[in-house]
């Protein structure tokens, strides 16, 4: 068994507001293991990113507890490139902020960013690039700092479908040929099983875990192949009865 | 590049040039329509040039004014006293901004205080402003800071507070530190709000200056104008207010430029 990078014992989270309180979460134990991709998926409002603020450390739980060795990088479902820098200086801005940002530390990036088709894009602006490679870019941004887990907050969910399985292939594929760790919180199931090794599901607030499953596509990583595979419609069929249950 | 273009995007771009020479010569042919109709008007004897002035009264005004040497010292006065109102209003409104911004208690605190300001005609403290500061410049200059920061501080502040949240929660997942997220995020992101700031307060800036010298003042624009008006010269007033437009229109194209000068990402 690997090492566990994350893991959620027993998080209890309540909101405060003026109105009164809301328990987001209950109860929620799990965890992810080094080298695992993860997705979790809930019906709508059942608080996933408070999961994912939580798991990065930028909520505190209520109760329970939430470890995490090594550090983490977060994507959220729209890229959120500053406009007034270049791709190169958005892919710059995590080590700016972690103040790892020496010569060797932004070779590595930008050897990164060439790695994975953004070459040419390096010195425009945001405005400039189409959805799907934007959404690359901020890929190549959370890796930039070579984080031990990535946490995706449904990262395709603002894409038009085509460009939506295109970025999903591209993000598969490198966070599988980096051997990252992963978490990705959507909403949709098919992206789920497409994507991960193991699926958690959440029931509605408060978020608690109902079902976890190991899914069977053995060595088969790229979601396009997986979509055509059998078990595909199995898993979509059995996550669907869950969700709604 | 050029001789790449087809036969459509040719034909496009000279029908925009052709609009842009459209608008170019409509604008001046309204300003040679109004000059010109204005001294026909008044040579003619319609209208009393005694009350209405001329173009070419204007003229003669602002040629003996130069003579005399006193041109451009009514125009130094009050350049130098809407300059620096204007710096120390933007100056100052932004880094009350930046307070407001950093604690939200104390924004909370000040906010009602800050509505009362801002609905305040400044002109109302008029015999304050002569008692505390006397009838130099820096009692203009206090003026044009009154009318100018308030509105510096609310535009700057709604700009700051419009920061994108999931921007800063992008960065807050970096670990970054509220200095961090204010020079990397909240600063540049308000760039453009910045210019549209100036650009207000570029305006702001002459009423408080020009209002300043109509309470108190020996010298400059505003002081011509209530002068004029006084012995009833109206081509002095005349002349003043047309000074006027064109300094006003210069320190806005000044901000224009600027605007090239640092806003010019995210624009192709």
């Amino acid at each position: 068994m690997k090492n566990e990078i994350l893991r959620f014992d027993n998080v209890t989270l309540t909101y405060h507001t003026k109105r009164g309180e809301t328990t987001a979460a209950d109860d929620l134990t799990f965890s992810v293991r080094e080298g695992e991709f993860v997705a979790i998926i809930g019906p709508s409002g059942c608080g996933k990113t408070t999961l994912l603020s939580l798991a990065a450390g930028l909520l505190v739980p209520s109760g329970g507890k939430v470890t995490r060795h090594g550090s983490c990088g977060y994507m959220l479902q729209k890229d959120e490139l500053f406009p007034w820098r270049t791709i190169e200086k958005n892919i710059y801005l995590p080590l700016e902020i972690k103040r790892q940002n020496t010569a060797e530390r932004r070779k590595q990036a930008q050897e990164l960013a060439k790695k994975y088709g953004l070459a040419d894009f390096l010195q425009s602006y945001p405005p400039q690039l189409s959805g799907g490679m934007r959404q690359r870019a901020a890929l190549i941004r959370t890796l930039a700092t070579e984080p031990d887990i990535l946490l995706l907050d449904e990262p395709f969910s603002a894409l038009d479908y085509q460009t939506r399985l295109n970025v999903c292939e591209d993000v598969s594929s490198i966070i599988r040929s980096e051997q990252k760790t992963a978490l990705l919180i959507t909403h949709d199931i098919s992206e789920a099983v497409s994507l991960a090794d193991r699926v958690i599901v959440l029931t509605k607030r408060p978020a608690r875990v109902a079902f976890e499953h190991e899914l069977d596509f053995g060595d088969e990583t790229r979601p396009i192949k997986r979509r055509e595979k059998p078990q595909f419609s199995t898993w979509f069929e059995i996550l669907w009865k869950e969700l709604n249950a | 590049m050029k001789h790449e273009f087809s036969r459509e995007h040719r034909q496009y771009l000279a029908k925009k040039k052709r609009n842009l020479a459209l608008v170019w010569a409509l604008r001046l042919g309204i300003l040679a329509l109004f000059i010109g109709l204005w001294e026909s008007i008044t040579a003619l004897g319609l209208v009393d040039p005694f009350l209405m002035s001329s173009p070419s009264r204007i003229c003669k005004t602002i040629a003996s004014l130069y003579r005399d040497g006193s041109l451009f010292y009514h125009i130094g006065v009050t350049l130098l006293e809407t300059l620096i109102g204007f710096a120390i209003a933007v100056v100052l409104g932004c880094v009350i901004a930046l307070a407001l911004w950093w604690s939200e208690t104390l924004k909370k605190v000040l906010e009602p205080y800050i509505v009362v300001l801002n609905a305040l005609p400044k002109i109302a403290l008029g015999p304050l402003i002569i008692i505390w500061f006397g009838t130099g410049s820096e009692a203009i200059v206090f003026m044009t800071v009154l009318v100018g920061i308030i509105v510096a501080t609310l535009h700057m502040l709604s700009a700051f507070l419009a920061t994108d949240n999931n921007k800063v929660l992008l960065l807050r997942s970096m670990g970054a530190s509220k200095f961090q997220i204010l020079f990397k995020l909240v600063i540049p992101s308000s760039l453009p709000s910045f210019i549209s700031m100036l650009k207000v307060n570029v305006g702001m800036a002459w009423i408080g200056s020009i209002m300043g010298e109509y309470i108190v003042s020996r010298a400059g624009l505003g002081y011509l104008i209530v002068y004029g008006g006084q012995v009833f010269k109206l081509d002095l007033v005349m002349s003043a207010t047309c000074i006027l437009c064109i300094l006003a229109a210069g320190m806005y194209f000044l901000v224009v430029l600027l605007e090239k000068l640092i806003v010019k990402d995210a624009k192709s």
